[in-house]
């Protein structure tokens, strides 16, 4: 799966595989049904994937400074 | 060389092995870290604790696990015995409960997601509204959002790290979801 673009099976996957339900599931077919002819559900989960994906590019460099103070630490600083 | 040689390296006492093996997880950590307590100066002390934890019990890990799940395994260790020192802080409440779980699914007010921006590279702003609603959110919770949905962890591996069952780690997941959803919503629709 890309993770970073995923295609409605992979949504639908997660979704299912969070309710633990089998893809083919009556349960399943019966959510898809419904996500194919709600505006709202749509909007909810199109809402929860942009969340996730705001998280995810949220990342932060490593100083190189912390490298250095955690090998020192550590003892490795000679083993650069 | 791969990780698994390595690791058995660095259990003879093979220091070069041992340096490499947190040279390729020390950025995975850190941010990992940060993304748990929101602060560079946690975000090093956690990842400190995680490394020596680390050296002191490679012995312990067996490979049957990616090393990585055994770090995230650690690092949210430290991050739970660090909540549990910070007796006053307030976290929403969560709890599986019907009442409580329809709100989280209710806006007041609807905001145009398709004018959120969809990376915070250089947007403090919506930094400061992802860190405000995340910080709410109690520990456990906090965890298994990050490790499932963000670090991409299965949610097995999530429920090794956390020490939580399956369905606890789904139905903290799906509430984690709504309440960060909402918080962002509502930051938008103001």
């Amino acid at each position: 799966m890309n993770i970073e673009k995923p295609k409605c099976k992979d949504v639908m996957q997660h979704i299912c595989e969070s309710l633990g339900e089998d893809l083919n599931s009556e349960r399943c077919v019966a959510i898809k049904n419904h996500l194919d002819n709600c505006p709202d559900c749509k909007t909810y989960f199109d809402s929860v994937k942009i969340t996730i994906n705001l998280y995810k590019s949220y990342e932060v460099e490593m100083p190189t400074d912390t490298h250095k103070k955690l090998m020192n630490l550590l003892n490795l600083n000679d083993c650069e | 060389m791969e990780e698994k040689e390595l690791v058995e390296l660095a259990k003879a006492g093979d220091r070069k092995a041992l340096a490499t093996l947190v040279k390729n997880h020390e950025q995975t950590v850190y941010n990992f870290s940060f993304k748990i307590c929101r602060d560079r100066e946690k975000a090093e002390n956690i990842m400190q604790e995680t490394f020596l934890s680390m050296v002191k019990h490679l012995n312990q890990f067996d490979g049957n696990s990616r090393l990585s799940t055994w770090l995230y395994r650690i690092v949210s260790n430290h991050c739970l015995m660090q909540a549990r020192k910070e007796k006053n802080k307030y976290f929403v409440s969560l709890n599986d409960n019907d009442d409580e779980d329809s709100e989280l699914y209710v806006d007041k007010y609807v905001a145009d997601w398709s004018r959120i921006p969809n990376s915070v590279a250089e947007n403090n702003e919506l930094k400061a509204i992802l860190d405000n609603a995340i910080d709410k959110l109690a520990p456990d919770y906090r965890l298994v959002f990050l490790l499932r949905d963000v670090e991409g962890l299965s949610t097995e591996e999530t429920a090794q790290a956390t020490d939580l069952s399956i369905p606890a780690v789904k139905s903290r997941l799906h509430r984690a979801r709504a309440f960060l959803r909402k918080e962002i919503n509502q930051a938008f629709a103001k």
